[in-house]
């Protein structure tokens, strides 16, 4: 009861501090302004040229073969035609497939493209003042002489910007996936596994503007740090997918055998951003839109599992919160 | 034990604190050495010396914002690191910044929740202690707009809202005009008339003259007086009270950068 009281109280200090700050009606304002081109959707063309499971020959309109009508009627080829338009016809993609297909797209750029690395990036840039702000020391002096221990002011003020993310993320995926189902009629849920993915992928690195918060206190070392701390960290997983993928195409070695083990180690450390997206592109569906970046079979025969993945990302999330509440404890204010 | 026997809110024994100096943190500097203090509950108690005498690093060791390098404290009867007792201590910072996102009312809500206090008793409390520090018709305004003189009052609101049976005042009368001196004095006597304790930290020689039973001088971070305050006044010659409460340059910078900006490590 009583940390329900104070992780409320918290929550709302964050919202509070984001409304004061305008990053709240930045974020609306985005999720408002997407949703509302998601509004001027409008696809002529099949909504869906078999059924789940069926196998239906197609070709889109461009290829050259679709082009030879006598061929196209004699081999029973579906060619594909029609438009995805966004913004009153402003914007116009051609189908490659079917309505269903093209609105899946949509999705995938909206939650791949959009919310996952630009947003996410532009989001620990702006949540990445709040924790300073709570810290600074004489606002902090009376907080500390609260009857609250010092891991539950942390923990509160982290669910706060969690919470804050989760409310975003949520106005995001769910505005647009309302808006394009209620204008194409298609409603695909899929496109709504986003929101916990993109919450999950922002807690792992917003932990690490945390620690940069407790040890540093200043805003700017928070959003230059954690910024790139998820470029090393993509570069790690990146890269170490890259060597792995070298490796078995090229078996007599292209890596020393202490750099591969480095990097390995680094990999198994560090989050990884790149497997964040890759169980995104799975969690959606996107094998048929976007070849991965590495094979995935090569990856698992070197012991890749994204479900291991995920748990050392979060693993290292749960000791970077421990480290940075330690961190917290032990600092004389 | 004798049933006449003083219970203390405070006790200091042996207190000292040290702080990390020099680029790789390996030379001690000591802020507090060896100070014993004992406050008796429902006393007025002043605590006086010039800038950096280790006053405030005192009262924030009393209040679990830091902690001491040796010693042993007592706060309302209980070891200091057993923070429920923070739920009967009320605090105001010798230059408190609040959030200025919030407005008065909203950050005595927010004070209130984390003091563990019922939302029912916060409201009603809040009403009150707005209304009897003169800012509530301003009260939902952000603080932000608020001068120096107001800051102040909302501080002392903010640390009676939990009806503390501690109250410790760090430089309260910073910035008040005299209005607001008043009803800091006011507000007192009445905890003493309730048999509450105070601990007022003041340059303010009149001020701790006027409203306290006992006084503590510190200077260079050891106790140089602890006695009645009629004694400080009249007990101690003018070579001696000037001496207590006079800076020790040599001291204050050394300590400087531990009050500046960054915070004590």
């Amino acid at each position: 009861m009583q940390n329900k009281q104070i992780f409320a109280a918290l929550i709302r200090d964050t919202f509070r501090q984001s409304l004061s700050y305008g990053i709240f009606w930045i974020l609306l304002a985005v999720s408002v302004l997407t949703t509302a081109v998601c509004l001027t959707v409008h696809i002529d063309g099949a909504a869906r040229l078999a059924a789940p499971g069926e196998n239906a020959d197609f070709l889109p309109k461009s290829d050259p073969d679709a082009q030879d009508s006598a061929k196209m009627k004699e081999s029973g080829v579906v060619a594909v035609s029609g438009n995805l338009s966004l913004a009153f016809g402003a914007i116009k993609i051609p189908l490659e497939r079917d309505s269903r297909t093209s609105v899946h797209f949509l999705q995938l750029v909206l939650a791949g493209g959009v919310a996952d690395t630009l947003g996410l990036l532009l989001t620990l840039i702006w949540t990445a003042g709040f924790l300073p702000g709570f810290l600074e020391g004489r606002s902090l002096s009376v907080l500390l002489a609260k009857p609250v221990s010092r891991w539950q002011l942390l923990a509160g003020k982290y669910l706060g910007v969690l919470s804050f993310v989760l409310l975003h993320a949520t106005l995001f995926v769910g505005g647009t996936w309302l808006a394009i189902a209620v204008k194409t009629g298609i409603w695909d849920a899929s496109y709504l596994y986003a929101i916990p993915l993109l919450l999950l992928h922002f807690a792992v690195f917003f932990s690490v503007s945390l620690l940069l918060a407790v040890c540093t206190r200043s805003t700017v070392v928070s959003v230059f740090g954690s910024i790139l701390f998820w470029c090393i960290a993509w570069g790690m997983n990146y890269g170490r997918h890259f060597m792995v993928t070298c490796e078995r195409l090229a078996p007599e070695g292209t890596f020393s055998g202490s750099l591969s083990w480095l990097v390995d180690i680094g990999y198994w450390i560090l989050p990884k951003p790149a497997d964040f997206g890759m169980l995104l592109y799975d969690a959606l569906d996107a094998k048929n839109f976007f070849g991965p970046a590495f094979d995935p079979q090569l990856l698992h025969a070197h012991g890749f599992s994204i479900w291991l993945s995920v748990l050392s990302s979060l693993a290292f999330t749960a000791y970077v919160l421990f480290a940075s509440a330690r961190k917290f404890m032990a600092t004389d204010y | 034990m004798s049933l006449n026997t003083p219970k203390h809110a405070v006790e200091f024994d042996r207190v000292s604190k040290l702080f990390a100096t020099g680029l790789l943190g390996r030379r001690r500097l000591c802020a507090l050495d060896d100070v014993s203090l004992k406050i008796a509950e429902g006393e007025v108690f002043g605590l006086i010396g010039p800038n950096r005498a280790g006053k405030t690093t005192l009262v924030k060791i009393l209040l679990s914002i830091s902690r001491p390098t040796s010693g042993r404290i007592t706060r309302l009867g209980r070891d200091w690191r057993e923070r429920s007792t923070l739920g009967s201590v009320g605090y105001v910072h010798e230059s408190q910044a609040f959030p200025r996102y919030l407005t008065a009312r909203q950050l005595l809500q927010y004070y209130g929740a984390l003091s563990l206090q019922p939302a029912a008793v916060t409201r009603r409390r809040s009403t009150e202690l707005l209304e009897r520090v003169g800012i509530a018709d301003r009260s939902h305004e952000p603080i932000g707009q608020f001068s120096k003189g107001m800051l102040q009052r909302l501080s002392l609101a903010q640390a009676l809202l939990n009806d503390p049976s501690l109250l410790v005042l760090d430089e309260p009368s910073e910035g008040m005009d005299l209005a607001a001196r008043r009803l800091l004095h006011t507000i007192i006597e009445e905890r003493r008339r309730l048999g509450h304790t105070a601990i007022l930290v003041s340059h303010q020689l009149s001020d701790v003259e006027r409203l306290c039973d006992r006084v503590a001088v510190l200077r260079g971070g050891k106790m140089a007086f602890v006695g009645p305050v009629a004694k400080l006044a009249t007990g101690l010659s003018d070579s001696e009270r000037k001496a207590a409460i006079a800076p020790n340059p040599q001291f204050e910078d050394a300590l400087e950068p531990f009050y500046a900006g960054a915070g004590a490590q």
